[in-house]
C-alpha cells in the first residue's frame, strides 16, 4: 500500500499543486436490542481510496473502492478532471507543516472487541434490556454495543506517508415509558447510542449497562407523572453529558475556522465569531478554559496526524473567558495568517474529503469539588441532566436544548424530579453565566456520535471532556 | 458486472435452508461545493455496497462490503448467517417475520442517461452561472450543484430478483448580500438538464438583497406563510415522529390510536406518492416490495402509517413498501415520496393577502425533536425570513426559534399555494438516497415562537 500512494503522489505531482491520498480500511460491528429481542447484528467491511488534489485554485476529490492501483489511478485522473471543470479561484497558500512520516496505534490495548463472540455481547446487552423493564409503563427497552477499527494510510505531495490504526468501542442502553398521552426517555451513560471511547471491550464492559439499567426504567416511568418543568430564569447546573453537547454546538462548531471565514455557509453556516476576535472576545466568564486537545488519551477526536499530516495539538481555545484559538486546516490557517495549521482535518472514511472538524473540544475542570458539593453550594436552581434535544442557529448564537430529566435544587439539595425540562440562550451570555465548575476528580471525556458536517455530508465521532458546571441567570422551560 | 448479477452470486453462497436477502447498491456522485462565489470543494464518489441480510427464527444478521470478489462475498454471507445463529441461541424467536415474497414493481421516469454522465464541465458551468448571476446584483454566492446514478439490486431466497436505476440532481444557492442578509433558493430534479443555475441564484439574490432595514419580533404565536422549503422540513419530520409504523406500533407516534380521528385541518391531505409528478421515484423499498401510493392524512383525517415487513407484522399488517433497511431500520420505516397536496392561492404572495402581521419563513434550520409523541419540534428560520404587513412582505426580519408540534400547525393551515414543487435535501450522510417533500406554501395561524 506504501508504495502504491507513493507512487500516485509521485503521478500526481506534474499535474497539481498539490495532492494528497487517503487508503482507509474499517470493520464496524453493530450489535442491538430491543424489547428483549435482537434488533439488528450488523458488521461491515469496507476500504477505498481518497485523492484530493489541488489545481489552480480549485479542489478536487475522488474516491474509488477497493485497493487497486488501477482503480486509484483512476481516482486521481477523476480528481483532476473535476478540479480542472471548476471555475478559476484564488490559490490560497496552504500553511507550512512538516511532513507525517511514521505509524500510530490507539484504542488498540485491552481485548479485541472483535475477538468477543456475539453471544456474549448479547448476552450483555439482553440482561440489560431486560433490567429496564422494571415498569409497566416502560414501553420500550434497547441497548446497544458498537466496535469499530480503522487503519488509514495517508501520503502526499509533500513528502508524507504515515500510517494510524484506531479502534473504538462502546455502547448504552435506552428506556422509553408511555402512558398514551406522552413518552419519557431515559439513557445510560448517555443518550443517542451511548458512550464511545478509543478503547478496548473492556470500555464496553466498564460501562456495567445491566446495574444502571433498573434506575433508566424507573425513572422514565417516574418522569410520565412528574410535574413539568417550571419556566422562567434560574441557576442552572448541567451534568457533564448535556455540558459536552452544550461545548459541542455553542464553542466547538463556533471556532471552525472555515465556518469562521464563510465557507460552510451553503450548509452549517458560519459564527458569530470573526478571525480578528483572538485576543479580544469574551467568550464567558473567567472560569471559562476551553481546550481541543487531539493528544488526550481515549478521545474519539484523538490521533496523532489529522487527515493533512499535520500533528496532534493542544489547543487553547478559550483562557480565562477570551477566545485564543480556533479549529483549523493547513488552507483557513494560512488565510488568517497563522503560522501552521492546528492539525484539525477528519474525514469520515475514505469516500469523503478532510474538513476543518473538533478533536476533543474540552472544558478545563474547576475546583468546585464533587456534584454533590456543587449540589450543596447551590440555594436554589434546578439541575439537568442527559440530552434529548439540541437545536442552534446557524451562526451558533441562539440555541435551545431539552434533557431527559431534571430535579429542583432548593437549599443545596436535590429535590423533586420535573419532566420536559429545557433550556435556552445565548451564547456569549450563557457562558458569561458560569460560576462554578467541578473538580478533576467529576472530569471525563463524553462522545458525540453523530457530529454532521459538509456535503456530501459526513458524521464524525468526536469527544469532549466536561465535569458538571452551575450557570447563573438561565432562561428555563422554554419548551 | 451489473449489481443484481453480484446480489445473485452473493445470494449463491447462501447455505442451504437458511433464508436471506442480498442487497447491492451502487453510487456514481459527483458534488461541487462554492462559497464567497468561488469553488471550494468538490466530491467524486464511485463506490458500491454488498448487504447480505440473514434471517434464523425471526432474527436478523446483517453484513456489509463494498468488495465484490468471491472471497468477499463468502465471508460476508458467513458474518450475517453467524450474526442470525449467535441470535438464535437466545431461544426465543425474533420480531422479523420473514422476507416478503416477490411482487411486481411497476417501471417510473426516474432515470435520466445524461445526469448519469456526471460531466464535471456542466458542474462547472453552473458554478459559473450561479457566480454572474450572483456578481451581476452585488452579492456572493455560496451553494452545491450536484447529481447522482445509484442503482440499486435485491435478490433474495423468497425469490425477489429486481433492479432500479435512479438518478437525481439539486442545486441550492445562499446567496449573501453586502449587507450581511442571506437568501435561499434551490431545485431538485431526475433531470440535471432540468436545473437552472442563474434562475436559482436570482430568488436567492432578490431575497438577499431586499431593502429595508432588519424588523425585530419576540416571542409569541404569530401567522406564518411558509414556504415550501420549510413545509417539506416539517413533513420531513411528521414523517419519522409520526408516520412511521414502528414508532405507531409501540405507541410511540402521535398518531397511535388515532387513525380515522381529525389529526389536521380539513384541508390538509398528505400521502406517499412514489410516482407524483416531479417527485425522486422508485420501484421498490429496501426489501424488494414494490413502492404504491399511500394515502396518509386524507381531509385532515390521519388514514395510515407507513410499514416495512417488520412493523407491519406487530401491527398485524402488510408492509406498504417503506422499509429503509431489510429485516427493518433501527428506527423504523419512513415515507420517501411525500406530497402534500396544494390549495387555492395563487402563490406565496396570495398567502400573504390576509395578514396584518405575520412572518415569511423561506426555511427552518437545525430543526430537532422536542417531544415526539407531541410532534413538537424546535428549529430556527434562515437565509429569507420577512415581516408581512397589512397583507404584504414589507422588510427583513431577524430570524426567530419556532417550537411548535407539527400536527399543532397542520392543524391550524388556513390556506395552501397551488402550486407544488420537489424540495429535496443535499445532505447524504453516507450512501446516497435522494428523497424529497412535494409541498405548496401554506399559511398557518398562532404558529409559537420563542425566540
Amino acid at each position: 500500500m506504501d508504495a502504491l500512494l507513493a507512487d500516485l503522489m509521485d503521478s500526481a505531482s506534474g499535474h497539481a499543486d498539490y495532492a494528497d491520498v487517503r487508503h482507509v480500511r474499517s470493520t464496524t460491528e453493530r450489535v442491538g436490542t430491543r424489547n428483549g429481542a435482537v434488533d439488528r447484528i450488523e458488521r461491515s467491511d469496507e476500504q477505498g481510496v481518497g485523492v484530493r488534489v489541488r489545481v489552480r485554485g480549485a479542489w478536487g476529490f475522488a474516491a474509488v473502492r477497493g485497493a487497486e492501483r488501477a482503480g486509484a489511478e483512476a481516482a486521481l485522473s477523476r480528481a483532476l478532471e473535476v478540479a480542472r471543470a471548476q471555475p478559476r479561484g484564488p490559490a490560497f497558500p496552504l500553511a507550512d507543516n512538516a511532513p507525517a512520516v511514521g505509524t500510530h496505534d490507539a484504542g488498540l490495548d485491552g481485548t479485541d472487541p472483535f475477538a468477543v463472540s456475539l453471544e456474549d455481547k448479547l448476552d450483555a446487552l439482553l440482561a440489560a434490556d431486560a433490567a429496564m423493564r422494571v415498569d409497566p409503563l416502560v414501553a420500550v427497552t434497547e441497548a446497544g454495543f458498537f466496535a469499530h477499527r480503522e487503519e488509514r494510510t495517508f501520503a502526499s505531495t509533500d513528502g508524507a506517508l504515515c500510517r494510524q490504526r484506531l479502534g473504538e468501542c462502546g455502547g448504552g442502553i435506552t428506556a422509553t415509558a408511555t402512558d398514551g398521552a406522552e413518552t419519557q426517555v431515559r439513557s445510560h451513560p448517555a443518550s443517542f447510542r451511548g458512550q464511545v471511547s478509543q478503547a478496548g471491550y473492556e470500555h464496553f464492559a466498564g460501562l456495567e449497562l445491566a446495574a444502571h439499567a433498573p434506575r433508566a426504567g424507573a425513572e422514565a416511568a417516574a418522569l410520565l407523572s412528574a410535574p413539568p418543568c417550571p419556566d422562567g430564569r434560574t441557576t442552572l447546573v448541567l451534568d457533564g453529558e448535556q455540558l459536552a453537547l452544550q461545548l459541542h454546538e455553542s464553542v466547538g462548531h463556533a471556532v471552525e475556522l472555515d465556518r469562521v471565514l464563510g465557507s460552510e455557509t451553503s450548509y452549517a453556516g458560519g459564527s458569530f465569531v470573526a478571525p480578528g476576535d483572538v485576543g479580544s472576545l469574551r467568550y464567558g466568564s473567567p472560569l471559562m478554559n476551553v481546550t481541543a486537545d487531539a493528544t488526550v488519551s481515549g478521545g474519539l477526536g484523538s490521533f496523532r496526524w489529522d487527515d493533512e499530516g499535520v500533528s496532534a495539538q493542544a489547543l487553547p481555545i478559550v483562557r480565562d473567558g477570551v477566545l485564543r484559538g480556533f479549529l483549523s486546516s493547513r488552507e483557513s490557517a494560512a488565510r488568517v495568517g497563522m503560522d501552521r495549521s492546528g492539525g484539525c482535518m477528519r474525514a469520515s472514511g475514505f469516500a469523503r474529503q478532510p474538513l476543518v472538524r473538533m478533536t476533543n473540544v474540552n472544558l478545563e475542570s474547576g475546583d468546585a469539588g464533587s456534584l454533590d458539593d456543587l449540589i450543596a453550594s447551590t440555594d436554589s436552581g434546578i439541575y439537568m441532566e442527559t440530552n434529548r434535544s439540541w437545536s442552534i442557529d446557524s451562526h451558533r448564537l441562539q440555541f435551545q436544548f431539552a434533557t431527559e430529566l431534571a430535579r429542583e435544587i432548593r437549599d443545596g439539595e436535590l429535590g423533586r424530579l420535573y419532566r420536559n425540562p429545557s433550556y435556552a440562550g445565548i451564547t456569549p451570555e450563557f457562558w458569561g453565566g458560569l460560576d462554578a465548575v467541578c473538580s478533576r476528580s467529576e472530569w471525563r471525556l463524553w462522545s458525540v456520535l453523530n457530529c454532521g458536517k459538509g456535503e456530501p455530508g459526513q458524521a464524525i465521532r468526536a469527544s469532549h471532556g466536561t465535569a458538571p458546571a452551575r450557570f447563573r441567570d438561565v432562561r428555563v422551560g422554554v419548551a | 458486472m451489473k449489481p443484481l448479477e453480484t446480489a445473485e452470486r452473493a445470494l449463491a453462497t447462501v447455505p442451504a435452508g437458511v433464508e436471506a436477502q442480498a442487497t447491492v447498491i451502487a453510487e456514481r456522485s459527483l458534488l461541487l461545493r462554492f462559497a464567497d462565489s468561488r469553488p471550494t470543494q468538490a466530491t467524486a464518489v464511485d463506490d458500491l455496497e454488498v448487504e447480505v441480510t440473514a434471517l434464523r427464527d425471526g432474527h436478523a444478521g446483517a453484513a456489509v462490503t463494498n468488495a465484490t470478489d468471491a472471497e468477499s462475498l463468502r465471508r460476508c454471507t458467513a458474518s450475517a448467517v453467524a450474526a442470525a445463529e449467535a441470535a438464535v441461541h437466545l431461544g426465543a424467536p425474533g420480531p422479523f417475520p420473514g422476507l416478503p415474497t416477490p411482487a411486481p414493481a411497476r417501471g417510473h421516469d426516474g432515470y435520466d442517461e445524461a445526469t448519469a454522465a456526471l460531466e464535471a464541465a456542466r458542474g462547472g458551468q453552473a458554478l459559473q452561472a450561479a457566480f454572474d448571476a450572483a456578481g451581476q446584483v452585488g452579492a456572493e454566492a455560496h451553494g452545491i450543484w450536484t447529481a447522482g446514478e445509484i442503482e440499486t439490486a435485491i435478490a433474495s431466497t423468497a425469490g425477489v430478483a429486481a433492479s432500479d436505476r435512479v438518478t437525481d440532481a439539486f442545486m441550492k444557492v445562499v446567496a449573501v448580500a453586502p449587507s450581511g442578509r442571506s437568501g435561499y433558493a434551490a431545485q431538485t430534479a431526475v433531470a440535471g438538464e432540468r436545473l437552472d443555475p442563474a434562475e436559482i441564484t436570482a430568488r436567492a439574490t432578490g431575497k438577499a438583497m431586499a431593502t429595508g432595514g432588519e424588523a425585530t419580533l419576540g416571542p409569541g404565536e404569530h401567522t406564518v406563510v411558509l414556504e415550501r422549503h420549510a413545509v417539506a422540513e416539517l413533513l420531513a419530520f411528521l414523517g419519522s415522529l409520526a408516520l412511521n409504523g414502528l414508532a405507531f406500533a409501540e405507541d410511540r407516534s402521535a398518531l397511535s390510536g388515532r387513525l380515522g380521528s381529525r389529526v389536521a385541518a380539513a384541508r390538509v391531505n398528505l400521502a406517499d406518492s412514489p410516482r407524483y409528478p416531479g417527485t425522486l421515484p422508485r420501484a421498490f423499498d429496501a426489501e424488494g416490495v414494490p413502492k404504491a401510493p399511500l394515502a396518509l392524512i386524507q381531509d385532515g383525517v390521519a388514514r395510515a402509517v407507513v410499514h416495512d415487513s417488520r412493523s407491519a407484522a406487530l401491527c398485524g399488517t402488510a408492509s406498504t413498501g417503506h422499509a429503509l433497511a431489510p429485516g427493518g431500520a433501527p428506527d423504523g420505516p419512513a415515507p420517501t415520496n411525500l406530497v402534500l397536496i396544494g390549495g387555492g392561492a395563487e402563490d406565496e404572495s396570495a398567502l400573504c393577502r390576509t395578514i396584518e402581521r405575520g412572518i415569511y419563513v423561506t426555511r427552518l434550520w437545525y430543526v430537532n425533536a422536542v417531544r415526539p409523541k407531541e410532534t413538537l419540534v424546535t428549529g430556527v428560520t434562515r437565509d429569507g425570513t420577512f415581516l408581512i404587513e397589512d397583507g404584504e412582505v414589507t422588510r427583513p426580519l431577524a430570524d426567530l426559534r419556532l417550537t411548535d408540534s407539527v400536527l399543532g400547525i397542520l392543524g391550524r393551515v388556513e390556506e395552501l399555494s397551488a402550486d407544488s414543487a420537489l424540495t429535496g435535501t443535499s445532505e447524504f450522510y453516507g450512501r446516497r438516497f435522494a428523497t424529497g417533500v412535494v409541498a405548496p406554501a401554506l399559511r398557518a395561524g398562532a404558529v409559537r415562537f420563542t425566540a
